[in-house]
């Protein structure tokens, strides 16, 4: 299989190609960040820097609550805003919300909707280069973590990745790093499965993740699948010092 | 630089002082992805210099008011260890010299980072020398390029730079410590990988016409070897999985 690592410059196709992370030059499509070349011979890459789309559903902490609404950090330059008007429950500072970018300005500033809050947990952050691996084709591997690790897990396209306190979360961070570090390995699912199999043996039966309230719902991260579109990257280092305590004090 | 009545011997036998032929390069070794808290970063060992990069961003811009609505703003911090030489270099603070490598740098990556999609924010590169042999700002913005691509920010192409000069009046690639002190001329260049475009030039000294066409052509069959060495590094990373990079 051909695994081509692609350095940013290299020419990835004759002709216009218009595809996230890449360029045009003089007629030319060239690669903007690292990628790699995958089995259909796409391009996709391996590190890039998340940029709020129209429509993402992204995973953030409140960072500021004001009358007009709620800043929220979604890993971006500049932080998420929750207009009141868009929203029905109150939130508070240290809050996790899952939510779905509603406009981007040409500045990158950013409007939400659609808020739900997370119950308890932690957020941890992820390439968002690698989230669609996280995912799994037709949400398969974000399945697979939920039945094992017996909590709720969120995956934003912005890379942050909550987990419910319910679930075993040192066995979840061990399968995310390995998921981090194989991201672009075939046979990922496979070997995760085997993993969370000698960790916890065979699933109990009837232990779903499903029969967990919240999770019934549609979860907003699943609907992307996997592909080159969702390609989308790191973010900028964040202070985390809130992010246990404020939860926990809430009890949510 | 020093004029022409230099003492010292630089090329004997047609070696140079530390036994290179004049065309040779100094043994580099490039390391990407090596601090845990950067977005990008790398480690080069050039000879006898020793670097650390790392990278951030894009973030906010800070003061606002150098940020501008149309791209973001690269900033370049490059600073000396007070340790890094022989000679005096005493607090790390910024100095003539510095001010003027993280310029220069800087603007090298200006010409190659695709700015225009983040607007309102600025790239921060942290070029830290922890020790110095002789020419630091190309190895500098080797370094550079190779931490910006761990970083996933869009740039048009890599970058590598090698300085040629001529010392004992020989042209040599690569200068070290000696030959850039002692020798006639210094002249470092950074060449863009894909289209050979030339992003950074400054000479001490003097050439001629004729040893400046020679020195582009040097510097372009050492830029070639460089980014070679900048692309195994990147691969041997990505393909091994090593970093990572998601935190608590």
């Amino acid at each position: 299989m051909d695994k081509r690592i692609i350095l940013p410059g290299e020419r990835i196709a004759e002709g216009r190609l218009n595809a996230p992370n890449t360029f045009v030059e003089g007629g030319q499509t060239y690669a903007a960040v690292v990628g790699m070349v995958d089995e259909e011979g796409r391009y996709l890459a391996l590190e890039n820097r998340y940029r709020p789309g129209i429509g993402d559903s992204v995973v953030g902490i409140v960072t500021d609550v004001r009358h007009v609404g709620y800043e929220v950090d979604i890993g971006t330059p500049q932080s998420g805003f929750i207009p009141t008007r868009n929203i029905r429950i109150n939130l508070q500072l240290g809050d996790f919300v899952l939510s779905r970018i509603k406009t981007v300005n040409e500045v990158g500033d950013v409007d939400l909707g659609e808020v739900r809050r997370l119950p308890a947990g932690k957020i941890i952050e992820f390439p968002s280069a690698k989230v669609p691996r996280l995912i799994g084709r037709k949400s398969s591997m974000l399945m697979l973590l939920r039945d094992y690790a017996g909590g709720d897990i969120m995956v934003g396209n912005n890379g942050y990745v909550w987990i419910s306190d319910k679930s075993d979360i040192p066995l979840l961070l061990k399968v995310i790093k390995l998921i981090d570090k194989k991201a672009h390995k075939s046979g990922l699912t496979d070997e995760v499965a085997a993993l969370l199999k000698a960790e916890k043996g065979e699933l109990p039966a009837g232990r779903r993740s499903t029969e967990e309230s919240y999770s019934g719902e549609e979860q907003p991260g699943e609907a992307e699948g996997e592909g080159p579109q969702q390609a989308r990257q790191n973010e900028e280092p964040q202070e985390n010092i809130y992010r246990d305590e404020e939860t926990k004090e809430e009890g949510v | 630089m020093s004029s022409e009545k230099t003492e010292v011997q630089l090329i004997i036998d047609g070696k140079r002082v530390d036994g290179r032929s004049p065309d040779d390069m100094r043994n580099i070794r490039v390391e990407a992805g090596v601090l845990g808290e950067a977005d990008g970063s790398s480690y080069v060992e050039w000879g006898g210099n020793k670097i650390t990069c790392g990278v951030y961003g894009p973030r906010e811009c800070i003061p606002k008011h150098d940020s501008s609505p149309y791209h973001s703003i690269v900033k370049c911090r490059y600073m000396m260890s007070p340790f890094a030489s022989s000679e005096e270099h005493s607090r790390s603070g910024p100095s003539r010299r510095s001010t003027e490598l993280s310029k220069v740098i800087r603007e090298v990556f200006e010409n190659l980072i695709i700015s225009e999609k983040f607007p309102n924010t600025q790239i921060d590169i942290y070029i830290d020398v922890l020790q110095a042999e002789g020419g630091t700002r190309t190895a500098s913005v080797t370094a550079a390029a190779v931490a910006l691509a761990n970083a996933g920010i869009p740039m048009k192409d890599m970058v590598s730079a090698v300085a040629v000069g001529k010392a004992g009046g020989v042209m040599l690639l690569d200068l070290g410590k000696f030959e850039d002190n002692f020798g006639q001329s210094d002249m470092p260049i950074a060449l863009s990988a894909r289209d050979k475009k030339i992003l950074l030039l400054q000479m001490d000294g003097m050439l001629t016409k004729e040893e400046i066409e020679k020195a582009l052509d040097m510097a372009e069959a050492g830029c070639v070897e460089l980014h070679q060495v900048q692309a195994d590094a990147l691969r041997r990373f990505y393909e091994g999985g090593e970093k990572e990079s998601f935190r608590f």
